[in-house]
């Protein structure tokens, strides 16, 4: 089962390589990416054979710890778990979860994050062979940790992805974005602290933040050899014993999910659910193809799953720089009253991947034949009924939060100078690129199929072509820090400069779109591989 | 009333792709009354009600929103809407329904709450790719009913099939197509050509019987577990 899994991933691999050039460009980049961070661990690693024990131990738990709190974070937040053999595919077949876990589990390391974490954690073999109870150690701590930075991200995507399709997806999304923010805030905090401080203390901090490391979750593992270094022989055997029981009990809960995924893999179930009549919503908007589209999109930023992750991974940012700021006396004002801004900025790509995100569901617009701007229009009205107002209320914290009364004018004028645009650059560039997404059934952890490059080209696009037609603003914002009565001139032009970009964006992204409607929808519909 | 009929992988949904606007053809040409689907796409699309098979729908709207969407997508008067939406849904048999999402449809309801969504701007053609797939006989036989009225009220249906029988009872011409050609076209009674639609369909695509001994393995597990 478990030769049959890897070479049934390989297959897929392969197959998808050959239907794409853009796969087999984004997987060469995601390889030669992955190889240079483990270059550059692995010199890091024999460096650290030329210092002390102490150093070593301090600095290759706190790095492996955040490896693997990496792998949490970024596959819960950033780049979903590689669905290429999806679980919910064996349903039909006689086969229990715990025959697939080894080979699933094998099958995923089968990847450029997966052979990359291998690769880096062989590092640890390389930075602590120097004696041959340490050589053990390592060789101990190095499959374990491998394991659990795999586990972790299974199991809680897993445990995530059930609960978010069940009805309370929102409030834990909510829930989790707060959580995280929260947590990276005190991180941010840490770094600052331990940046600020002389050398001395800041090997001290070190020593430190080894010790909080090393005692968490995410460093059990990678611990051990640290601890033989210090000849402490229990705290060595409590973390083995922690470690080996994390692996158990992610695994126990891995299998869990999977079995149930096994038996259920259809979302939904059998209770149809009746929607609450919502006919203000269609009043919200004029009975125009436009305002149609407006209004189905503000049904969809609610029941779609998709959208909703994409709303708490946009706060995320202003989120954690607010709350940072706040719990950080010394903090820089600035920062938490401009963070709001980065909505704006962030509100473009929403925009761009809209298309994709409908799918094959697409065609209703090109059969309906209404025009490219019209549906650009509809876009843009329901994502500005969504995010005008999270902007307005973030901005009232910041400033309610910092008092930092006298930079109101230059913080609003930036803030919506930057949406607007950001508005315009995404309906142009969202005509440029579509790509298929996963569809709004499947978890939002789940990676876009072939999304990968279309969408990083998107995304890279959008934000430079918002950060530079919005350079005026920008300007006069950097300005008025030296000249305070400049802030006023921001809100006019940014205002003006938004709107020009917008309906620009509109119009020729319309145009666009009216010749490529059968392309776009040919790039949207691509069969998953 | 015209039937495309071909086996798996003949092109029916790929020619009513490409007639509907969906899909951009290499070479030709689609006329839609007097309306080039290529060169005047707004003015050939409003007179079209489609029916596509495979493709989504917003699923995430419930079946009556999703047609008020379309009613809107196709410049519907909101009254209109109302009423028409109503009067589709109860003689779709889906009135009960029009609260829930269409995620949760069921494969028959889909393609029902999808033939609603072709009907609702009173189009002058209608291309249903498989319009009776999965759609259980009662409200196959509704669906046959108001496909007839309409046809004989002056419109043009256009859907494609694999069920002989069914074109044989509602199709006024067809055209046989597999691997992207059209083999024999004309009226019901010039294709069949004296014989049973469901033969002459196999005579033209070439259908040979697979001998006794395939599938051999099949038989013998019904004697086992």
């Amino acid at each position: 089962m478990v030769a049959l899994l890897v070479r049934l991933k390989l297959t897929l691999l392969k197959n998808s390589l050959k239907r794409s050039l853009w796969r087999t460009v984004g997987l060469i980049i995601a390889l030669l990416y992955a190889l240079g961070i483990v270059v550059v661990v692995l010199a890091a690693m024999v460096g650290l054979r030329y210092t002390s024990l102490a150093l070593t131990a301090d600095i290759t738990v706190i790095a492996y710890a955040g490896l693997t709190l990496g792998w949490l974070l970024m596959s819960m937040l950033v780049f979903g778990v590689d669905e290429t053999i999806d679980p919910a595919k064996f349903a039909l077949l006689p086969v229990r979860a715990s025959e697939l876990l080894p080979g699933l589990l094998l099958a995923g390391l089968v990847s450029a994050p997966g052979a990359a974490t291998v690769l880096v954690a062989a590092g640890l073999v390389i930075a602590w062979a120097r004696t041959v109870p340490l050589t053990l150690a390592a060789l101990v701590a190095v499959p374990l940790g491998v394991v659990t930075c795999f586990l972790l991200s299974r199991a809680a995507t897993a445990a995530c992805a059930s609960f978010l399709s069940s009805r309370r997806f929102r409030d834990l999304a909510f829930v989790a974005v707060a959580l995280v923010g929260v947590a990276m805030a005190i991180v941010g905090n840490l770094i600052n602290a331990i940046v600020s401080t002389e050398v001395a203390k800041l090997r001290s901090s070190l020593g430190d933040l080894a010790i909080v490391a090393g005692w968490s979750p995410f460093g059990w593992a990678w611990a051990i050899p640290a601890d033989v270094s210090r000849g402490a022989w229990a705290a060595a055997g409590v973390h083995l014993v922690l470690a080996v029981g994390l692996v158990g009990l992610l695994w126990m809960t891995w299998e869990h999910f999977l079995a149930l995924g096994l038996v259920s893999p259809m979302d939904g179930g059998g209770t149809a659910s009746k929607v609450r009549d919502s006919s203000s919503i269609e009043r919200l908007y004029p009975a125009t193809p436009a305002g149609g589209i407006a209004g189905r999109a503000l049904r969809y930023w609610r029941r779609d799953p998709r959208y909703v992750a994409g709303i708490a991974g946009f706060l995320i940012g202003p989120i954690v720089l607010i709350v940072t700021q706040m719990i950080n006396p010394q903090g820089n004002a600035a920062i938490a009253v401009f963070a709001p801004s980065l909505l704006g900025l962030l509100v473009g790509f929403s925009i761009a991947q809209d298309l994709s995100y409908d799918g094959s569901a697409l065609w209703l617009h090109i059969s309906a034949g209404i025009s490219g701007a019209e549906d650009r229009v509809g876009r843009v009205m329901s994502t500005m009924t969504i995010y005008l107002p999270l902007t307005v209320i973030l901005l009232v914290v910041a400033m309610i939060t910092t008092g930092a009364w006298h930079l109101l004018v230059p913080a609003v004028g930036l803030a919506f100078a930057l949406m607007l645009s950001a508005l315009g650059v995404g309906s142009f560039v969202g005509t440029l690129w579509q790509w298929p997404a996963a569809p709004p059934g499947a978890s939002p952890f789940s990676q876009g199929k072939a999304g990968g490059l279309p969408s990083l080209l998107s995304l890279t696009v959008t934000m430079l072509g918002t950060l530079s037609l919005t350079l005026p603003t920008i300007a006069l914002v950097i300005w008025s820090f030296s000249t305070p009565w400049v802030g006023y001139l921001t809100v006019p032009v940014g205002l003006v400069c938004g709107f020009i970009v917008l309906r620009i964006g509109m119009t020729q992204g319309g145009r666009i779109l009216d010749r490529r409607w059968p392309e776009a929808m040919l790039a949207v519909s691509e069969k998953a591989a | 009333m015209f039937g495309l009929v071909g086996p798996n992988g003949a092109g029916k949904t790929t020619t009513l792709s490409m007639a509907t606007g969906l899909l951009r053809p290499d070479a030709g040409t689609a006329r839609v009354l007097d309306h080039d689907v290529w060169a005047d796409p707004a003015g050939a699309k409003a007179l079209m009600g489609v029916l596509p098979d495979g493709l989504r729908l917003f699923d995430r709207l419930s079946g009556g929103e999703l047609l008020h969407y379309v009613g809107l997508l196709r410049r519907v008067p909101l009254a209109e809407i109302a009423t028409r939406s109503a009067e589709l849904l109860d003689a779709l048999a889906l009135a009960d329904d029009r609260d829930t999402l269409v995620v949760e449809y069921s494969a028959g309801m889909t393609k029902k709450i999808g033939l609603a969504c072709a009907l609702i701007h009173a189009p002058r053609l209608l291309i249903l790719d498989e319009p009776f797939e999965a759609v259980d006989p009662v409200s196959g036989e509704v669906i046959r009913s108001i496909l007839r009225n309409y046809a004989h009220a002056g419109g043009t249906v256009v859907m494609s099939s694999h069920v002989m029988e069914l074109v044989e009872s509602l199709c006024d011409e067809l055209a046989v197509v597999a691997q992207g050609r059209v083999l024999a076209a004309g009226t019901l009674d010039e294709v069949r050509a004296g014989s049973s639609l469901q033969q002459r369909f196999l005579d033209l695509v070439g259908f040979t019987a697979s001998g006794e001994e395939s599938l051999a393995w099949l038989r013998s597990s019904s004697g086992s577990s």
